[in-house]
């Protein structure tokens, strides 16, 4: 992993090199860590209710396997449901701030003041209002998550060259042409970006709404856990709750090279 | 018409823009043209008393120091300013009305193509909106023939990142001609190439007006450039915005690169540059 061999681009280095450079360095340190850790809880013999072995971790991943991949489905389904319903808000949002220039001098300073509400403190409300199910799961993931879409989806739309819509208006456009031919289309690769930051956000969202009470999920896992000081329990079902965070990421992140290929990012040379 | 017009334009009278009156030739006229903006103390006078001709067929540059107003004039001309006071007309229509009548070409410095469309569909693009009527495959064809009349026919596929800069302008002027227009309005658009891709289009943009017989307004601030391609060369002083001379080129068309070493070349640069130092010297609002 020399510094030289970072200029190369993986399009020009064999499958191995790519492999050595790129996978190995961070899957080597992964190992070390995990050794070091066993060894330090092992010398010390520190009690597995403080910090558990990474075996004692993986040992409780395996007793509980089909409780956890349970609260891992509904976890998941709970941010997949909020990451949408975050996502088609925001734009839907952003669409109307942009189109109706009164409606935007309205909602866009309400939406900034709301963004500064401490949102993780409205779960509580939402379960008083909507019960221990997948509702207030939704709703608090929608609060939390909306913004980053809305605010990057205007940023896109309001960075069209001006003098692009003067080309426009020349011919005639009317304002919706100009919104749905080159607003829209153009603000993608900023959408793209604001939909990873949703896609991090509905995970927490989601954890969060289970601490404040639920009857399944991994964050009622780990709350079960905690409560029956079973920390190794606890550290198997964040192990889950991260690989889900991972997946999602890169699941919005394959969906930007799908959507928007030709933004410069992906053009590279 | 603007054919026939262009191939006779050498038989067209020159004229001496502050003195002349509404040829029946003249596809713009602007007259007494102001433009103020702002109000109270912000109140700034950006173009003062404009009068300008531009003949059917021509080919005219507008010069002048930065911040003088080029580009307000030019989008007074288009219809995207509306001026203070005076009258501005293009083939006999309020600017406006002649922009929707698709009689009128912009170009600016950026290309602006759309980077999620091929070269083609970009060159198409204005021309789809201006006729919701016409298909995709009369879109298309449109938009190949004006890629081939600007020398990129071979390049309708590629997406705007995978074209150079002076190609991508090339694609501009194609989306603008796609139009069918009278008149093409071009702000400084080979302002921001290197000198050699500037020169050769230069040279293409003479091919294409000696081509399809186009009026062409050039906002420019290269004296080279001015005197290159254009019939005739409005230097615009500064503070406010206005005509201080107006210069006809009679050099003969079709003109190459090689024309710089031409007498008469040099010394109408030379003339140009004189009047363009007294340009930045302000002047009394009128
Ligand atoms: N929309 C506007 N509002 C206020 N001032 C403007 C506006 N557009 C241009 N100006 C001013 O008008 C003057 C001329 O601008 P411009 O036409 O862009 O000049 P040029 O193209 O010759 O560089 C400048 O001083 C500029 O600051
Ligand atoms: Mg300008």
């Amino acid at each position: 992993m020399s510094v030289q061999s970072s200029s190369v681009t993986p399009r020009e280095m064999p499958a191995w090199r790519f492999v050595t450079d790129r996978w190995l360095p961070p899957v080597i340190l992964s190992v070390i860590t995990l050794l070091a850790w066993e060894a330090v809880v092992r010398i010390f013999a520190i009690s597995p209710f403080i910090v558990p072995a990474p075996s004692a971790v993986a040992e409780a991943l395996a007793a509980n396997w089909g409780t956890l991949l349970q609260a891992s489905i509904v976890t998941a389904e709970e941010i997949l449901l909020g990451f949408v319903v975050s996502v088609v808000a925001g734009v839907a949002l952003a669409l109307l701030i942009v189109r109706f220039d009164w409606l935007g001098r309205a909602l866009y300073p309400l939406v900034v003041l709301f963004q500064n509400v401490p949102k993780v403190a409205l779960a509580p409300i939402f379960i008083l209002w909507f019960g221990y199910g997948l509702a207030p799961k939704i709703i608090l993931i929608l609060v939390i998550a909306f913004f980053p879409v809305t605010l990057s989806m205007l940023a896109g739309m309001e960075s069209v060259d001006r003098s692009l819509v003067s080309l426009m208006n020349s011919v005639g456009a009317s304002r919706s042409q100009i919104l749905l031919r080159i607003r829209v289309p153009h603000s993608l690769p900023n959408l793209m970006a604001g939909m990873k930051i949703a896609a991090t956000l509905s995970v927490i969202g989601a954890i969060v709404g289970e601490f404040a009470g639920a009857s399944d999920g991994l964050g009622y896992a780990i709350q079960f856990a905690s409560t029956q000081l079973d920390t190794p329990l606890v550290f198997a079902a964040l192990l889950l709750v991260s690989v889900l965070g991972i997946v999602f990421y890169y699941a919005a992140e394959l969906l930007e090279r799908l959507v928007v290929p030709w933004a410069p990012k992906f053009s590279g040379r | 018409m603007a054919l026939a017009a262009a191939r006779a334009r050498n038989d067209v009278p020159t004229l001496q823009a502050v003195a002349s009156v509404a040829a029946a030739s003249d596809l713009i006229s602007a007259r007494g043209v102001s433009v103020t903006m702002g109000s109270g103390r912000h109140r700034q006078v950006i173009l003062d008393n404009i009068d300008l001709s531009v003949p059917e067929g021509s080919f005219v540059s507008l010069i002048g120091p930065s911040g003088c107003g080029k580009s307000t004039l030019l989008k007074v001309l288009a219809g995207l300013v509306e001026p203070s006071t005076g009258r501005v007309s293009v083939a006999g229509h309020a600017p406006a009305d002649a922009a929707r009548r698709r009689m009128i070409g912009l170009v600016f410095q950026d290309a602006n193509l759309l980077p999620w469309k091929n070269a083609v569909d970009n060159a198409s693009m204005l021309l789809s909106i201006a006729d919701p009527t016409l298909s995709k495959a009369a879109l298309r064809e449109r938009g190949q023939a004006m890629l081939d009349l600007v020398g990129l026919g071979d390049a309708a596929h590629k997406m705007p990142n995978e074209l150079s800069g002076g190609m991508r302008q090339r694609v501009s002027i194609a989306r603008s001609l796609a139009l069918d227009p009278a008149v093409l309005l071009m702000d400084e658009p080979f302002g921001a190439l290197d000198a050699i891709t500037r020169d050769t289009m230069g040279q293409s943009l003479l091919e294409i007006w000696e081509r399809t017989g186009k009026t062409i307004v050039l906002v420019t601030h290269s004296i080279d450039e001015a005197v290159h391609l254009s019939k005739q060369v409005h230097v615009l002083g500064i503070k406010p915005g206005r005509i201080i001379e107006t210069l006809d080129v009679p050099l003969p068309y079709p003109r190459e690169v090689s024309i710089v070493e031409h007498p008469d070349f040099i010394r109408l640069h030379n003339g140009l540059r004189a009047l363009l130092r007294d340009s930045h010297r302000p002047g009394q609002p009128s």
